[in-house]
């Protein structure tokens, strides 16, 4: 799904009752979703369908654990540029009539809170309003943003992935777009991918399992020390290019990236959406290996393969703009930054256990954001580091229900300014995170996809609002005080 | 002298006893015959195409036509397996083998009957390759393929089951082999007319196969040395 | 004050879902075992050192096979009825891929094998990201659909001879023997699956089939070396026209008869080079395969 990240919101106050209602309508949810009706609906004929399910008559279960994660042989047809490798994957097989698209939206109910934001005492904010520490609730129906996903083969070993997605009020943008030569010289070792495209991590937060504002981001994948001039996010889609090879069954896997150093902008912006500052000239690499493997005595009778995944992300911004009549034109001034980590994908049974840890660094100048023309840094200034990661486990009882639980944290290990400078907690900006979430999927055939999804997820950030689906809330009054943001979700997630 | 003629008496008689017992099972003379025709209208039989295989068109001076209906003279039914189904004792296998014939790309004889373990030798008599590929359910189905000048190939069934047999190469060949757990079966002839001999006295069902119109039965008792007739009616229709 | 509320329901909801994960979370609408077969629990495979087991293969078939191979596991799944060809109907126990001799069972490596590499020009995909204990699970599983792999054994796979040298007059013999064999009746002069026969091919569904088209195939549906190719056509493929040439061809014959069909293929092998090498020479002494019985003799 995609993920906008903006400021701004209108919460409203929510009373006592209300909130013991919303916990009790997810606990309901999830006890009358239990396991004992999973498989109750029955599997009718319908014509409608997700694309390469249907393409190749497999039910969704074969390449995902739970739609959208993929499981290793989904990882396999991915990796194989969206090809059984069946002599019949180029287009020209295909009875004419089908078309690789499928869409994607989710209906939902859900409720938003953020505390220790700042309110006016006075609704209104007429004479006498001060401003107060308070907290927002806001709750109601509502939509999702909208994926329209193409993918396929344009010819056998080329294929491609066009994915426009909206925001819930119908803003378009282009989150994916790209094409790909696959099994160059006849290996599976040289496959390269041009355009815009998701980073190659194992634990892709584009294929997970969570929706809400709160839950349905990794706030490793996005997080910067407050203050830093850097706007990158590991799970955001980056443009550029990617060489990248795997073994037959995906077992070992490596890639290599160059792309630009404008998180993914177009037009020469730093964003997909019109307005967008502009960015600089640099570029940045991505590396990554991925390693699979059978561990006897957790691999038999298990849902998969072992996998763990080493990477690292090299990249440089601008930390200031060429400009005329004040009006920004090229980002210049590029400094480095990095963020390195491993990630893993283990399982045991029905078990899951995803676990993450990265390391981010930024250099000093995008750290203060020091413009790096103008002559030296502030006093006591050091490049800001951060520590984190999250803990996330699955359980499927079958492949049409799944339980689902996350906890993350992020330390920022090394402040750009010293507390006496900025007076600021050494803490400032750290994050702790909690989700736990249930789908199930009533019905699971080739041709269409449902799953009701349950979730509650809360992050707490220390003097600054965490970062959310939404963008919503803001900084609260005193540095020091631990802004917890909460979502809870109820919602039907429907692709076909 | 006397007591020597009398114990040779004896002896002769213990002998032949025994041969009798230990021979094959008291072969009965009750013998149950019949015709077997049909009401209603049959499929016409069409003339089958060799085009493709000119050593075999050119055996048939007029073309061979399908068999799943063979009709004859008096509204009568060919190839119409007539055996019993129940009451017989089913004892021994024939160990004597049954030949199936591939000859002119026909299967010779259309529908072969055999016991259970009875040996079965199939011959290719043709210029041409064949490939006998019999569809058993119950049995092993199989598919082998026998050049021409190649020798027999000798097997066996172990279950029951009419089993239709084909070959691929040649896809107007159509036959069947009949499994039999009994040994007293019979096949209609042109005329449509059975014989069912040496039945012990009994009670038995009969039960007439026909490849496109099924199974019909009857019983029959036989007492003695009598010839019982049991006549079947096929319903045909037109397909 | 947020981490007390996220506490309840947090507990609340573990309390819920265990009560619901204690219930036996197995599927319920996948059919048993049929009457007569093994019991599912009972099912093993054995594959090298690695043994499967039905009960886990159940669930695994459920995942991944259900589409097509159907609840009944008889080839009927929801997909089947836009696949060509069909997919597998496991209640007949009549496999393609085998190393065993026609009529017989294969054995559990022949299964983990066609599960393995799937099928070629097939909707049957290369099962191989599974890792080989979940394979060898579905391969027991498999074996619970047909009460035949409680009464017979598997077949015990044919001998096959170590390969004779790749040579001009192995090719040669074979391309004669190609011609003998009347292999071309279905698969065509030069392998492009259009023999005389070839329009009116079925399996044993009565499904309409076609026969290999040597031209375009980079691999086999039973796998790609020369002793796949081999084995092929000594066990035939049952379940479709292909038959069992063991009684008709001896060893050395089978050899040539493989290096002559790597001929026709349109990849880069030894054999074809010998033979183009062979076809430039002889042009006009190379008579064509076909009807004509003296053709192919050389």
């Amino acid at each position: 799904m995609s993920r906008r990240f903006r400021e701004g919101t209108n919460p409203m106050k929510l009373s006592l009752r209300s909130r013991f209602f919303a916990c009790a309508f997810l606990v309901l949810g999830m006890l009358a979703c239990d396991v004992r009706l999973a498989s109750a609906l029955p599997t009718g004929k319908v014509i409608a369908i997700p694309a390469f399910a249907r393409k190749y008559g497999l039910p969704c279960s074969a390449c995902h654990t739970a739609w959208p994660e993929l499981n290793n042989f989904g990882q396999v047809f991915r990796d194989n540029g969206y090809q059984l490798m069946n002599d019949r994957d180029s287009p020209i097989w295909q009875n004419p009539s089908y078309f690789p698209i499928a869409f994607r939206i989710t209906p939902n109910w859900h409720r938003e809170t953020a505390d220790h934001q700042v309110i006016d005492s006075i609704p209104g904010g007429g004479g006498g309003s001060v401003p107060i520490d308070g907290k927002v609730i806001q709750s109601g129906f509502d939509l999702s943003g909208m994926d329209l996903w193409s993918a396929g083969t344009i010819y056998k070993n080329i294929s491609f992935v066009l994915l426009p997605s909206s925001d819930p009020t119908a803003v378009w943008h282009f989150e994916s777009a790209f094409i790909r030569f696959d099994n160059l010289a006849g290996s599976r070792w040289l496959n390269l991918k041009f355009g815009r495209f998701e980073l190659d991590n194992i634990i892709s937060e584009k294929r997970f399992l969570f929706l809400t504002n709160n839950g349905g981001l990794y706030q490793i994948y996005h997080f910067n020390v407050p203050g830093s001039l850097n706007n990158f996010g590991y799970g955001d889609n980056q443009i550029g290019v990617e060489i990248a090879g795997h073994s037959i069954n995906s077992y070992e896997r490596y890639s290599i990236a160059v792309l630009s150093s404008n998180e993914g902008g177009v037009n020469f912006t730093t964003d997909v959406v019109p307005g967008a500052p502009p960015a600089g000239r640099s570029y940045d690499v991505n590396l990554a290996y991925t390693q699979g493997f059978n561990a006897p005595g957790f691999s038999e009778s298990g849902i998969g393969v072992q996998r763990i995944q080493p990477f690292a992300y090299i990249g440089r911004r601008p930390t200031y703009n060429e400009t005329t009549g004040g009006a920004a034109l090229v980002g210049e001034g590029n400094k480095p930054f990095y963020r390195i980590g491993v990630q893993g994908i283990f399982t045991f049974k029905n078990l899951e256990i995803d676990p993450l840890f990265m390391h981010g660094y930024d250099n000093a100048y995008l750290g203060t954001a020091t413009p790096s023309n103008s002559g030296a840094l502030p006093a006591g200034s050091q490049g800001p580091t951060f520590n984190g990661g999250f803990l996330e486990a699955h359980y499927y009882f079958n492949p049409q229900n799944v339980v689902m639980a996350r906890y993350e944290q992020i330390n920022v290990g090394k402040q750009a300014l010293p507390s006496a400078v900025t007076g600021l907690p050494g803490n400032y900006g750290n994050v702790k995170a909690y989700s736990v979430a249930y789908r199930w999927y009533p019905i699971m055939f080739s041709r269409a996809g449902l799953a009701v999804h349950a979730e509650y997820s809360i992050t707490k950030s220390i003097g600054i609002v965490p970062e959310s689906g939404d963008g919503t809330g803001g900084p609260p009054l005193l540095p020091t005080d631990g802004v917890w943001s909460s979502s809870t979700f109820l919602g039907f997630d429907f692709a076909f | 002298m006397r007591l020597k003629y009398f114990v040779a008496l004896g002896v002769a008689v213990m002998i032949s006893s025994a041969m009798v017992v230990f021979a094959t099972p008291p072969a009965g003379s009750g013998v149950i015959s019949g015709k077997v025709t049909y009401t209603g209208t049959p499929p016409k039989m069409k003339p089958i195409d060799m085009s493709k295989e000119p050593s075999c068109a050119k055996q048939h001076a007029t073309p061979v036509l399908t068999q799943n209906v063979t009709t004859g003279p008096g509204n009568s039914l060919q190839w119409v397996v007539v055996y019993i189904s129940a009451g017989d004792d089913n004892s021994g296998t024939p160990t004597q083998a049954v030949r199936y014939d591939q000859k002119g790309c026909e299967y010779l004889p259309h529908v072969l009957p055999m016991g259970v373990n009875q040996p079965l030798q199939i011959y290719n008599d043709d210029q041409t390759s064949h490939n006998i590929h019999p569809l058993a359910k119950v049995n092993q189905e199989w598919n082998k393929s026998q050049p021409p000048g190649s020798p027999s190939i000798d097997t066996k069934y172990d279950k029951p089951e009419f089993i239709p047999v084909k070959c691929n190469i040649h896809p107007w060949m159509h036959g069947y082999f009949a499994v039999l757990k009994t040994s007293h079966y019979a096949v209609t002839g042109e005329d449509g007319s059975f014989e069912i001999k040496g039945l012990p006295a009994g009670k038995y069902t009969v039960t007439a196969w026909q490849e496109q119109y099924g199974n019909k039965t009857q019983d029959v008792t036989i007492s003695g040395s009598e010839t019982k007739t049991a006549n079947f009616v096929f319903t045909a229709t037109p397909y | 004050m947020t981490l007390k509320k996220f506490a309840v329901t947090f507990a609340l909801g573990s309390i819920a879902l265990l009560a619901a994960g204690s219930v036996e979370a197995q599927d319920v609408h996948i059919n048993a075992a049929p009457v007569g077969s093994p019991s599912v629990e009972s099912g093993e495979s054995h594959i090298g050192d690695i043994t499967g087991h039905a009960e886990n293969g159940k669930k695994l078939y459920r995942r991944f096979c259900v589409g097509c191979h159907g609840v009944d596991g008889n080839g009927q799944g929801e997909n089947a009825q836009w696949i060509n060809p069909q997919p597998r109907d496991f209640t007949d126990a009549i496999f393609k891929c085998r190393s065993t001799p026609t009529g017989t069972l294969p054995t559990d490596q022949d299964l983990y094998d066609a599960v393995t590499r799937g099928f070629v020009t097939t909707n049957m995909p290369q099962w191989r990201p599974l890792t080989p204990y979940q394979r060898a699970d579905l391969v027991a599983f498999i074996k619970t659909w047909s009460p035949r792999w409680a009464k017979e054994k598997a077949g015990t796979p044919i001998t096959i001879p170590p390969e004779t040298p790749v040579t001009i007059d192995s090719i040669l013999r074979g391309r004669a023997e190609f011609q003998k064999l009347e292999c071309w009746k279905c698969h065509g002069p030069q392998g492009h699956g259009d023999g005389p026969s070839a329009a009116t091919l079925t399996d044993s569904k009565d499904q309409p089939i076609r026969p290999y088209n040597f031209s375009t195939g980079t691999r086999f549906m039973c796998g790609e070396t020369n002793r796949d190719l081999y084995r092929i056509f000594m066990t035939g493929l049952d379940g479709s026209p292909m038959p069992s040439f063991a009684d008709v061809v001896k060893p050395d014959e089978g050899w040539d008869l493989v290096h002559f069909l790597r001929t026709m293929q349109p990849l880069k092998t030894e054999e074809k080079r010998l033979w183009i090498d062979y076809a430039k020479a002889h042009q006009n002494d190379i008579k064509p395969i076909g009807p004509d019985a003296a053709a192919g003799a050389q």
